[in-house]
């Protein structure tokens, strides 16, 4: 059945002359030199043409990811406003101001080029910095001569849609501190090699024989080069230790410290009385690699916090295009919503957030709830309707009076709740944290036994130098590497896997098998209406699309979204649209219509008997049939609906297999709940439907109270509906695409469409508690042996110096070479493929 | 031989220099973006623009603001 079998076949399309994506065939123009597969492409390289940026292309890696550019096409009016600036502005000296930008769409060397290129074309732009990792752009401006929108909307227009950066003042505090334990970091590092120099000197000369001048100068030296370790690089250890001590509790920097204090102290001594050993450089070498360590830790812990906060600052809608109601023939106003007050008129554009929550003043639309309430449905509204703020405008333009804005609208108040949460969520004890104190009870007692016992027996000098020796050799530096290290390692493994661990704690809560609850629309299925059963020919499928590719209506974004490029249909014409029934036009000198049965049947299209009891069927299934004819007959049937993500019956079934509970927690209608748990083989005990926010939230602090829980409570979910659950869950995890609060209350984001990554979640935190456990092990080990060597007096400081960085090796090894997350498969065209 | 109780502390000091320099480098902030300066460097020199008329880049940016 192929409806124009006088179509030729597709041959290779050609490709996007900015982003390289092949090209729709109805959108090839055979007369221009270069082809675009969408709008956005065009403008961007007709402007980069038209400010001699070419050089750009020949700068693109041919090896990133293929992504279409996306403009925005605001007035950015709302940047110029001065209290939308504050947190994202400083002075830069005299006129000039600094503001950050987080700019959407940065993919490599190339965007840098670009972006940095700006005060070439603009006036009053005196640099721009981009920071390729983190894709936030320092822009010098000079307000005199330039406005931030003006600068924002050249961004824009190049295909990086911007966001003001909020500095907030925790962040500014991180770096300085980052700053400083690099500062520190680079000082030991810097000593403790100066120092095996003259320790080898040393050591050389205890077995070859050495002038005493020389040897007291030796020693004398190395004291000197010790004192900066102790007295700056060393100061963190000091100082968790004595703070811990004051809060009761023995932190693993304690017996850090103690080693640290006694070896350092005893060698000073040992130095300014002329004979006895040294331990500076065991000791200096240990303070620089548990800073390494820490360093490591940090980094990555940062750049998953990082990229996680660019995240949000996508998701939450900064800005509301206020009408003036004196001026009802006047564009739109773009001002930060800040500056909205009650009874203002703002206009909401299709396919935009809804900033605040009111009453519809003028207009009809249909509204998309799923990240407020969990329906699927898109919801209907016309004149006199309540919208609340976060809701999405699938339909045409309205027009809302504003009721409340920012924390007094609903998803403030939820947002409210998501603190309440997350200040009441229990911080976790480090597993190395409850050991120390153990550790320190032990090696105290057996430090002290020692001096007794030795002291009565051979004296003070062998009792003082074997303690002494003892205190340093069991110095836990093996298990102050073991976890930071393991760690950074995971989260950057992770965040390369595109999941973005915001709280490390996550893994070690992840233990204990328990719940895993998910929530439906947007996390399970799509979240929006997509082809999910298509009963008709490919081809069919392809014409229907390029029709519907004409339209904006919710039906049409469905058919857009099934599949892949479209690569046969060349010539659309005579579109037609009826609203509330089809779509009809011609395509390649073929009438198509696409629709209800009577937009079909109106215009004489006979409907066989096979495509009713079709559509019967995927009405039961909760699916909107839709009609596809091609010159007057009907050839296709597509069951339009919220469907579940491709992933999700695979992942739920391997959740169980590992022995997870599987509940579904969702606001959408029960009838429509229970049909999912029972495509997805879930008992039906354990699906809920028609849930408030809170119920949800209720629903899982109910599963963490049961009595008999032993395992965590995860909860995975995408809209604000779910943020309360996520932060009052064990572990929260946000899916991709999810709103604003639930990147806020998750503490794990997935940066990777689909609910998957949690599988991997689980097993890398499996496979990182493995390598943790291991690590401590065997410097436990590590640290019993070497106790009783030193116990038994045979611990020089040369032997010292050779066994405690050879055991911080040893972890080190384990911790960097065991894989704990897979690195991503994404689809790239090699350099051949692309013209 | 002797000549160490010279040349030692010079190498510390020139050392403690070096590490000076570290230090004022970390805290200035040379060191928070490690990913982009090592691609800023591979961009080439400025090709002399093809006589572009000076209104050019003003007209450019008229264009956005419209």
């Amino acid at each position: 059945m192929n409806a124009f079998a006088d179509v030729s076949p597709a041959t290779v399309a050609p490709s996007c002359a900015h982003c390289g994506l092949p090209v729709p065939r109805h959108l090839v123009h055979e007369a221009e030199p270069q082809q675009f597969c969408c709008a956005g492409c065009r403008q961007v390289f007709t402007l980069i043409g038209e400010w001699n940026f070419g050089q750009y292309y020949r700068l693109l890696d041919q090896q990133r990811a293929l992504t279409p550019a996306k403009v925005s096409g605001r007035s950015f009016e709302d940047l110029d406003d001065a209290s939308a600036q504050a947190a994202a502005t400083e002075s830069a000296g005299g006129e000039r101001r600094k503001t950050r930008l987080y700019l959407e769409g940065v993919h490599c060397a190339a965007c840098v080029w670009l972006v940095e290129k700006l005060p070439a074309v603009l006036p009053g732009v005196d640099e721009v910095r981009l920071h390729l990792g983190t894709a936030v752009a320092e822009v010098t401006w000079h307000p005199a001569h330039t406005r931030l929108s003006t600068v924002a909307r050249a961004l824009d227009r190049l295909g990086y849609t911007p966001h003001l950066y909020q500095a907030s003042h925790l962040r500014e505090m991180r770096r300085v501190e980052d700053r400083a334990m690099l500062a520190r970091l680079g000082v030991a590092a810097a000593c403790a090699m100066n120092l095996m120099f003259v320790s080898g000197a040393l050591y050389a000369g205890e077995s070859t024989g050495m002038a005493a001048a020389y040897q007291t100068f030796f020693r004398w030296f190395s004291l000197i080069i010790s004192v900066p370790v102790v007295a700056f690089a060393a100061k963190p250890f000091f100082q968790t230790a004595i703070g811990g001590l004051r809060a009761g509790t023995i932190h693993l920097d304690a017996p850090i410290a103690l080693g640290i204090t006694v070896g350092m102290s005893a060698s000073a001594f040992n130095v300014i009385r002329g004979h006895g050993p040294l331990w500076f450089d065991s000791l200096t070498m240990l303070i620089a690699a548990l800073l390494a360590a820490r360093q490591l830790q940090r980094s990555a812990q940062r750049t998953a916090l990082e990229r996680a906060d660019s995240l949000r600052s996508v998701a939450f809608v900064e800005f509301a295009r206020r009408l003036d109601p004196r001026h009802p023939g006047e564009p739109a106003v773009e001002v930060p919503i800040s500056a909205l007050g009650a009874g203002d008129r703002v206009e909401i554009r299709s396919g935009e957030l809804i900033p605040v929550d009111g009453v519809v003043m003028s207009g009809s639309s249909t509204l998309d709830n799923a990240v407020l309430t969990g329906e699927s449905l898109p919801v209907p509204v016309a004149q006199g309707d309540q919208v609340f703020a976060g809701a999405t405008n699938l339909g045409a333009r309205v027009v809302v009076r504003v009721d409340a804005i920012g924390s007094r609208t609903r998803v403030g108040a939820l947002l409210r709740i998501v603190d309440d949460a997350l200040q009441k969520k229990p911080a976790l004890l480090a597993v190395t944290d409850t050991l120390s104190r153990r550790f320190v009870t032990a090696l105290l007692m057996i430090s002290a036994s020692l001096l007794v016992v030795l002291w009565s027996q051979r004296g003070p000098e062998v009792a003082l130098s074997r303690v002494v020796a003892l205190l340093v050799v069991s110095c836990p530096c093996a298990l102050g590497l073991s976890v930071p290290l393991a760690m950074s390692v995971a989260l950057m493994r992770a965040a390369r896997a595109g999941i973005f661990v915001k709280n490390p704690d996550a893994f070690e809560r992840l233990r204990h098998v328990g719940t895993v609850c998910l929530d439906k629309t947007g996390t399970l299925t799509q979240g929006r209406p997509t082809v999910a059963q298509w009963h008709g020919d490919e081809a069919t499928l392809e014409m229907a699309r390029a029709l519907e590719s004409q339209s904006a209506h919710a039906v049409a974004r469905a058919f857009q979204q099934a599949g892949g490029a479209l690569r046969l249909v060349r010539v659309v014409e005579q579109v037609a649209e009826t609203a509330g029934a089809g779509i009809a036009g011609r395509l390649d000198g073929h009438d198509v219509r696409v629709g209800h049965r009577a937009h079909l049947s109106s215009a004489g299209v006979e409907i066989p008997q096979s495509f009713d009891r079709q559509a019967q069927a995927f009405l039961d299934a909760g699916l909107s049939p839709v009609f596809v004819s091609i010159d007057g007959r009907a050839v296709g049937l597509a069951g339009v609906g919220d469907a579940l993500r491709a992933d999700s019956r695979q992942t739920v079934d391997a959740l169980r297999a590992r022995g997870w509970q599987v509940c579904i927690l969702s606001g959408d209608h029960p009838r429509l709940v229970a049909q999912m748990g029972e495509a997805l083989g879930l008992p039906a005990g354990g699906v809920h439907g028609g849930l408030t926010p809170e119920a949800k939230r209720d629903a899982v602090t109910a599963l963490k109270a049961r009595a008999d829980r032993s395992g965590a409570v995860v909860m995975v979910g995408d809209g604000i509906n779910d943020a309360a659950a996520l932060a009052s869950a064990d572990v929260g995890i946000a899916v991709h695409g999810g709103s604003g609060a639930t990147i806020v209350a998750a503490d794990v984001v997935f940066a990777r469409d689909g609910v998957r990554p949690v599988l991997e979640l689980l097993d890398g935190a499996r496979r990182l508690r493995g390598i943790v456990a291991r690590n401590i092990g065997f410097a436990l080990l590590y640290n019993a042996a070497a106790s009783t060597l030193a116990i038994a007096g045979l611990v020089a400081p040369l032997m010292a110096a050779v066994l405690m960085p050879a055991s911080s090796l040893v972890v080190v090894g384990a911790s960097t070479f065991t894989p704990t997350f897979k690195a991503p498969t994404t689809r790239r065209l090699r350099p051949a493929e692309r013209s | 031989m002797e000549t160490i109780f010279v040349l030692l502390p010079l190498a510390l000091l020139i050392a403690a220099i070096a590490a000076g320099f570290f230090v004022w480098a970390a805290t200035s902030g040379q060191f928070d973006d490690l990913e982009t300066p090592p691609v800023r460097i591979l961009f080439d020199d400025e090709v002399p623009r093809v006589a572009a008329p000076p209104t050019a880049p003003v007209a450019a940016s008229r264009s956005i603001q419209q």
